[in-house]
Formats: structure tokens, sequence, C-alpha cells
């Protein structure tokens, strides 16, 4: 079947329903937190009457339902909120705007059984994991700093990047195939410090949702994941403010009203504050070495009418490491979002973005010859426009999506002196265009689809000197070309597929399909991620990525959906993936597609769930079961071998215990197995140097990890509106001495025989955190 | 060189890391042939070591082979040079290479035939040695350098090997000039001692550079090696055996090159 043919059909099968939807109804409005005016996202709305219905509100609040005329009760629930429920005559199209208050239940400890939410067992959604932003104030977390993506490791099928790190792999995808967004931005690099704290304030943040497969087709551009994360809007009814001291960092959010009810204002910065201490060091030479980083969210939105909303947001961060007199590094992520909520009638929401994004890095060198400094930018225009159509049994979302990139590897200018040449890279430009369809299609009480297609182009754009290589690399030609010009076109079709089948209400099978293809790379040959690494873009050299996966779940909740439990099982398979030839040199170097190889990957496994939802003890069970392999001509005689992040058994357990108004006690204990590496077979000696010989990639293993984190938290006692607690944290509450890297070295008893030393970073770690809120 | 820094930052300054001694499990390969070959532009500096690879984790006693037939030609004069084995599993010849020349290596040991081939580089002077003082966390530290200046109209691949008071540091120096075509260049050379701490260059110090001019493929063999070193598993790059030039899978590698070595007292 064509392209054309494929959306034809999609379009005739979601059209069909709208001309079904006579006589009926809308019931439509935006539900909101009754305290702070902020949209609530994902609130039920269910309604009974001469028919059943129920439906979610969208990320703004918003939703929509068409029945036929007649008497229903409405009821509106969101968790850690009183239900409230309403009585309509639907004999016209209706608004229900409504404002929930917030339950006096510590998050919904006791909520009433009738009132929990089985989302997860009917939607067709699969792979989906949202972060409920309440318990993430009581998950342990390195240093006591809260972290979304620390605490997304912490489920079934996400591998962390390595100890206290933020990189983290979805099911066998690379760290370099998670598309991050926040407010619809791009965030190229989400870590600060190397990889231990987050680019995310959780202050600031007001719901994350982590796709790992069944991705709906208006999200595209990387292989594993979707981490999709939105702001607070602020509050709109008063002034509130909100912070923390800890033992990294402090935070300060500010927000109110720009105009009571219509529109409000957020604002929220964090610094760390390491360096503070390193300047009190009498050492000269300490105390002008840098360490630090900052962020900045901002956000406002204001209801022109009933119609139309706008919001601004932007995020601003960097990171300062340096040490006097030999080197300066800082890097940081820009974003910034514009958008027009739209409201055409009733059934037809629309949201229209406006999207800048950039990544740059500068490094300087201070050495006295070797001085040099190097910067590298990559920066993206994106505009999306997203329209959400709701019909009786359908919803219906649409839209188009346009991405211009910009790179630029690097630039090196010098002094006089230096003996480093200066260099400029060529700019790379590149522009992503995707129409996308999808239908969320209620067939009956018992089957759901979700299905629809993306259709994902890519051109690399000149002007540009594009190199081709044979296969060991050699420059065979170079084309020189015009600006404007596209110079290179893929087109690739990514139709997405999920169905859900209930047998009951607590009780139901699904499947899915999704293709993902890749556009914009990551090169780097370390094992952790660098503030280094460098972009770049699909090309005659490298091809798109593309991902196939197909997955199956059971899901099931028990005691009225206070426990859930599901089991997944995917398949991946991988094309196109890169890797690195030896003695490749990707830094600096305009034919640094030479230095590539091209590959497939697959990766498949079983992941199981088991949380608790509610009472005085909730909390979670995880456990996965995986192989993520690769396979490259050129590497390990052709034959697959274990990626690096291939770790078979991974376990983690999450509990929260609320023991009163004033004490919450957490732990968290993961388990997983060592990371594959390649260990030596065999050594020998040439130049006086003692070298180890390899044989098979990847075919050994780092001990296992397993760490326990526990954290305290005490509610200070209510003196007004001003409320404190505390937060107690001891990291590696066990010790453990977990491995970060083996080194073979010579035997200190024995000089002339090599043993293996296990570096391990953290031990136990107590931190103390103060936060306030008024 | 910045990763090592930044490293070493976030370490020294946040946090505390520990070692210790590990068992791996690990499986020893069937010993394999390694070739080290070698031609430069000083009288009696050919040679050809042929030994075997053990297990990583035996004693580093590497077995010599012995009986082989080396020959090294130079095919733009005809040149065809046996050479004799002096001791067990050491080959040489009184031969002495000429820049811009390409040397042929032909080793025959155990019904096997390895061949490889490289191009000794045009001579590039090695000016001086000296010791460069650096600030390095509020201390002075002193380094071996060497001066030398790169010629801009080729490209320049050199690997410098250091002696403190006769002790060979184990750290692999490599350079090329894709970012310094042209200049006059000082290229530290931090020493790496046996027992990991380093502390710079002492008073009193003896000093050894020598410096050697190699091929492309010679310095692709070496940076792989710089690659990997003091790094291991799950750090750097994914290690694997460095491309060797020597056709048959024989390890170790064949490098035509010039040589200068220069030594100092520090003072």
């Amino acid at each position: 079947m064509s392209i054309k043919q494929y959306l034809l059909l999609l379009l005739f099968f979601t059209s069909t329903s709208t001309l079904l939807a006579q006589n009926k109804f809308t019931l439509s409005g935006t539900i909101r937190d009754g305290s702070s005016g902020e949209t609530l996202i994902g609130a039920t709305i269910k309604i009974s009457g001469p028919t059943f219905a129920g439906t979610q509100t969208n990320n703004y609040g918003y939703f929509a339902l068409t029945q036929p005329a007649g008497n229903y009760t409405v009821t509106i629930s969101y968790l850690g909120f009183i239900p409230v429920t309403k009585n309509i005559n639907l004999n016209k199209d209706t608004k229900l705007n409504e404002e929930l208050k917030v339950g006096n239940d510590l998050g919904g400890i006791v909520i009433r059984a009738k009132n929990r939410k089985n989302e997860n067992v009917k939607s067709a959604q699969m792979g989906l994991e949202r972060i409920d932003m309440k318990a993430l104030n009581s998950i342990p977390v390195l240093l006591g700093e809260k972290d979304i993506l620390k605490t997304i490791q912490l489920l079934p099928g996400v591998k962390s990047g390595g100890e206290g790190n933020t990189g983290f792999y979805v099911r066998g995808g690379a760290a370099d195939q998670n598309l991050i967004i926040l407010d619809e931005a791009v965030v190229y690099n989400s870590s600060h410090l190397l990889g231990f704290f987050s680019t995310f304030n959780a202050d600031a943040i007001k719901d994350v949702s982590l796709y790992k497969g069944g991705m709906p087709a208006q999200y595209g551009g990387r292989l594993s994941s979707v981490l999709d994360v939105k702001m607070d809007d602020g509050n709109n009814k008063e002034f509130k403010f909100q912070g923390g001291i800890g033992l990294i960092a402090s935070r300060l959010k500010a927000e109110g009203p720009i105009v009571k009810d219509k529109g409000s204002f957020m604002v929220s910065f964090r610094r760390t504050y390491i360096d503070l201490f390193l300047q009190a060091s009498p050492d000269s030479s300490i105390n002008g070495s840098t360490l630090n980083f900052y962020d900045i969210n901002a956000k406002a939105n204001y209801k022109i009418n009933d119609k139309n909303t706008i919001y601004i947001s932007g995020y601003f961060g960097k990171d300062n490491i340096g040490v006097k007199d030999l080197f300066e590094n800082n890097w940081g992520n820009v974003t910034t979002t514009f958008r027009l909520n739209h409201i055409f009638n009733d059934r037809l929401f629309s949201n229209t973005s406006l999207i800048y994004n950039n990544y740059n890095y500068t490094v300087r060198l201070l050495n006295d010859v070797t001085n040099f400094k190097a910067t590298s930018l990559v920066r993206d225009f994106n505009f999306k426009e997203d329209f959400q159509y709701f019909s009786n049994k359908h919803t219906l979302r649409f839209g188009l999506n346009a991405t211009h990139h910009r790179i630029s590897p690097i630039d090196i200018t010098t002094s006089q002196e230096s003996q480093v040449n200066p260099l400029t890279q060529e700019k790379r430009y590149g522009l992503e265009t995707a129409v996308y369809v999808s239908d969320e299609w209620a067939v009956n009480e018992k089957l759901n689809f979700l299905y629809g297609a993306r259709l994902a182009a890519f051109s690399l754009l000149g002007p540009g000197n594009f190199g081709s290589y044979d296969a060991d690399g050699n420059v065979l030609s170079s084309e020189k070309v015009t600006s404007g010009k596209f110079y290179k076109n893929y087109l690739n079709l990514e139709p997405r597929f999920s169905v859900s089948y209930l047998f009951n209400e607590e009780n139901s099978v699904k499947a899915s399909y999704n293709r993902n293809t890749q556009n914009i790379h990551i090169l780097t040959n370390a094992t952790s991620s660098s503030p280094t690494d460098q972009y770049v873009l699909s090309s005659n050299n490298i091809k798109p990525e593309i991902a196939d996966q197909v997955a199956a779940g059971y899901f099931r909740n028990f005691n009225e959906n206070n426990y859930e439990f599901s089991g997944e099982v995917y398949y991946k398979w991988m094309q196109n993936q890169i890797d690195y030839r030896d003695a490749a040199e990707l830094l600096g170097n305009a034919n640094v597609e030479s230095e590539l190889l091209y590959g497939t990957g697959r990766a498949y496994g079983l992941e199981l769930f088991f949380k608790k939802k509610f009472g005085k003890l909730n909390g979670w069970v995880g456990y996965t079961l995986s192989k993520t392999e690769r396979k490259f001509a050129e590497l390990n005689n052709g034959n697959y071998f274990p990626a690096r992040q291939d770790r078979t058994h991974d376990v983690s357990f999450v509990g929260i215990y609320n023991l009163n108004k004033r004490w919450t006690f957490s732990s968290s204990l993961i388990y997983s197995t060592g990371n594959a590496v390649t260990y030596p077979a065999g050594k020998y000696i040439v130049g006086g140097q003692t070298v180890y010989y390899y044989t098979q990639r990847n075919a050994g293993r780092m001990p296992y990890n397993m760490r326990l984190d526990l954290s305290a938290t005490l509610e200070g006692k209510n003196k007004g509106k001003f409320q404190s607690s505390w937060n107690f944290g001891v990291y590696n509450a066990l010790g453990r001495k977990n491995p970060y890297s083996i080194e073979f070295i010579n035997d200190p008893n024995d000089p002339g025989k090599t043993v293996a030393e296990q570096t391990s970073l953290f031990g136990m770690i107590p931190s103390v955190t103060w936060n306030f809120k008024f | 060189m910045k990763k090592l820094i930044i490293y070493i930052a976030v370490i020294s300054f946040c946090f505390t890391s520990c070692k210790k001694i590990i068992d791996v499990d690990t499986t020893n390969a069937e010993p394999q042939i390694v070739i080290e070959g070698k031609i430069t532009d000083q009288a009696g500096g050919a040679s050809v070591i042929i030994s075997k690879t053990v297990g990583y984790d035996e004693s580093g006693v590497y077995p010599k082979v012995s009986g082989a037939s080396v020959v090294v030609t130079d095919p733009s004069n005809g040149m065809v040079v046996t050479f004799f084995e002096q001791s067990p599993g050491v080959y040489s010849q009184t031969l002495k290479g000429i820049p811009g020349h390409t040397y042929n290596l032909s080793v025959k040991v155990d019904g096997k035939t390895y061949t490889a081939s490289s191009t000794m580089p045009k001579l590039v002077k090695l000016d001086s040695i000296g010791v460069v003082s650096n600030s390095f966390f509020g201390n002075e530290r002193k380094t071996a350098a060497a001066f030398l200046v790169d010629p801009a109209n080729e490209t320049n691949f050199y690997h410098f090997n250091l002696y403190v008071n006769n002790v060979f540091s184990k750290r692999v120096y490599v350079n090329n000039d894709r970012l310094t075509n042209g200049n006059k260049l000082r290229i530290q050379l931090y020493y790496e001692s046996n027992d990991d701490d380093d502390d710079g260059l002492k008073t009193g110090d003896a000093v050894i550079v020598e410096m050697k001019g190699i091929d492309s493929n010679i310095f692709d063999y070496w940076y792989t090696l710089s690659q990997q070193s003091g790094r291991g598993p799950n750090q750097g790059t994914t290690p694997a055996n460095p491309p060797s030039n020597i056709s048959n899978g024989a390890l170790g590698y064949f490098s035509a090159h010039t040589y200068q070595r220069q030594s100092i007292t520090v003072k």
C-alpha cells in the first residue's frame, strides 16, 4: 500500500464517525485546580444517563464529549482532589468549566474507591508512565536534589546511564534516542554537572509523561522514547512562593496572577553553591576555580477570551566548570516556547507553537601555549500545529511539525602565541517536517484503538561541502552545494497502532506496533554523556535511524484499582545504528562521517510492574528481563554483541510510608546486572607497553549494582500560610561499593601479574534539605 | 586530557572515590603471534621481535618465537635484507632506513606468512627538550616537554617515549598535527609512573625523551592504545585490539620511523 492510500484510508475511517454524530451535543470545558487555577492534565470526566461515556482532559485541561441528548450525571475527578458531581441536561452544546478543591487527605491516601481510575487498564495506550509529582518529592535521591530523570530510572524498561547519572536507556535504545521535550521544546543536553543532576528543576514541573513504546503520532524524531515535560502555569488566584535549601543547591519559585483568574506567571530559579566553598579556600588556585550550575524556568499565560489562551515559557540553564590557569568549560540549553490554544468550536481544539531552542558549549584551555577557545552550537526553530477533534467515539489528532536545525560543530579561536590553529568547521543545516494523524477510537465498552501514522521528511540543506567515503573511510569525493539547496532528502512513513481489549473493568490485554525514525544523532565514543558530545544530521552517508517495535501486555487492577499490575513484552529492531572505527577522531574533524560504522540492533524484554497506589503504604516493584544487541560488519567479526547497557536483570523497589500528617518515610532499592564490557583475553608487550588482547566485544560483565536509598520528610507545624518541611536522606545506605569502572593494572604484590581494580564513586552520602512554601 | 581534568575536578571536589581489587570472570585465548618490527633512520635501529601472548592474569613472561624467516625489502632500490636471530625471538640487521622510502616486511613462522609495509616520514627535527612548570590545583608541577617545529606542507605524526630516572613512563604519547599544523610546538609529556601517583618531576631527575616520526597507520595504532590506556572497561572507548598493519591476524606493528633521543636533568 502506498503512503497516499494509507493516509486516505485513515482519513476515511476517521471522517465516517463525524457523519454519524447527528442529533448529539457536546459537553466541553476546562478543569482546573481551585486553589491555583492550574489546569489539570488527565482529569477524568465520566457521564452517565441515556449513555455512559468517559474521557480525560488533554494537556491544557480541556475535554469534550459528544453524546445523544438527555439528562446526565457528570463526575469529574482527579487524584488528590475532591470529586465534583453535577446533573446536566444535554439539549444543546454545553460548557462545563470546573475548579476542583484539593482533598485534605494527604495526596489521596483515603480516596474513595469509586473514584479511583482504571485508565491504565482501559486506554489503548501502551508503554506510558506518568510520574506523580507528589511521589517525586518523597523518593530518595543523591544529595537530596529531587530529580525526575532519576525517578524514571526506577521504572521497568528504563535503565540508568550509570551511578548517580541522569542519562537513561529505554528498552535497549541508546541515550541519544530519547526525545526530551520541555513545553514542546527539545532539550538536547538534559544533564548538569557532567550528568549527576538533571536540567529539570522539579519545583517548576507540572507533569511528566514517559512513552517507552506505542508513541502517539504527534511525537516523532527519536527512536526509543518520548519524555514529555510540562512546566507549571503559575497560580492565577494569589501570589505564592516556595523554595528550598539543600546541600548542593537552593531553589526559589514565585508565582501569581497577572490578571486574577485570567492570567498567571511562574518563575523558578535554582543554583548550586559548591563553588562558594571553593572560594572560601585560602589556596589561591582553588579559590579561582569554578564549579556551579544554575537554571531558570519561567512561564506566563493569559486567557484572552473563552476561545483563546496564550502561553509563553522559557528555560535557561548553564553549567560552569573551571580550574584556574588550566581550563574553563561552560554549557547550557535555552528553550523558548510561544503557544496559542484556540478552541474553534466545542469539538475542535488547536494548539499552535513557535519554539526556539539551542544547546551550546564553550571550552577554553588556558595553558600558555595550547590556549584556545572552542565553541559549538545546535539551534532549532520549530513550528507545530496540533489539532484535536473530539467526537462521539473518536478523538482525532492531526497536525504538522517543521523544524529547522543549524549545527555549528566546532569553532576554534586562538591567541597569537597558541600552537593550536584556528578552525571553523562547516555549519550543517537540516529541515525536518512531518504531518500526522491519529485516532483514539472507543469501538465499544471493551475495544479501544489508538492508531495513526506520521509521515516524516528530512532534508539536508546547503550550503556545505559534502564528502563521500569508501568502505575504509577514505575520501572518494566532495560535493559543493550552494545555500538553500536540498542536498539529500529522506521520507519515512511511521505507522503507529495500539489496541486494548477489556475483559472487564479490571482486566485487559493490549498490543501495539510502531515505527520511529531519527535524523539527528550524537557522536560519542565515551561511555558517559559529555558536554562536548557532537551532534550530526542524517546525510548522504548517515541514513535515518529506524526502529520498529512490537509490544503486547496484560493489565490487571485489583482491590478497586488500589493495586495495579502490568506485564509487557516487546521486541525492537533497529536499523542504521552508529558506531566508530578504531582510532576515530570525532572532534574538529571535517570528515567525521568517515569515522562512522553503520549496523543494526535488536532488543527484547519482559517488564513486570506492580504498584500500590493508595493507602498509608504505597509504592511499586518493577522488574525487567531484557537483552539488547548490536551488529556491525566491521566489529566482533560481524556477529551480534551486547550493547554496553545490556543488563539482563533490573529490579527496583520503591516504598513510601505516610506515618502521620507530619512524617513520611520512603526507600528505594535497586539491583541490576552489571554492564556488558570487554575484558582482555590475553596480554603482550610492544614498545615497552603491556597491551591487552581482546577477542569478543562486550562479552564480559561488570559486577552487579545494588543500592538502598532512604529518606524521611518531616512537615513543619502549620503557622498560618507558611509551611515548611525537612527532608533527610541517605544515599547508598548500605555503603556498597558499586562498580563505576574497572582498570587492569599490575598486581602491587606481584608486579609481572595483572589484576582488575574497580573504582566506585559514591559511598554512603547523607543529605538534608529544608523546603518552604507561603 | 580535558576530560581527565574535569574528571579529577569533579571527583576531588565533590565526592570521594574508592578503589579495590576484584575478581573478574574472563577466559584466556590461545596464544597469538605478536610481531614488533622497527626500521629507523639510525644505524642499528632495525629489529623485529616475535613473541606470543599470555593469559591476562599470568605473569608477564612472554614466550619468544624462534626460527622465523624475517626479510625486509625496499622496492624503490631493489634492496632485500634478511634479518638474523641475535637472541631468541629477536631478529636484527645493520639496516639504516632512508626517510621517504617504503619498507616491506615478510615474516614466515610456523607455516604462516605475515606481511606489512610502512613508509618512513621525512625527518622533523626535535629541537630540544625541557621542563615546563604548570600550576595544577594550586601546586606547581613540572613536566617534561619536547620542542619542535611542525612542517606546514605535510601531515605529521609523532610518537614519544619518556624515561624518568631510567623508568619507562607507561603513558602513550602520540600526536598528529591536525589542529596544530605548521606551528612551533611544545608537547608536554605527563609522567605516569607505576604507582599512579603523579607528583611531576623533581629536581635532580634524569629525563630521557625519544621522539619518533611515524606514518599514519602507526599513529592509528598508538592513538587507539592511548584512548584506552588508564581507563579500562566501562570508561572511555570500548577496548579493542589496535589496528595492526601486519596481515594474517598477527598482533603488533611494523614501523619505519625517524628516531631522535635527548636527555636532560631537572634543575
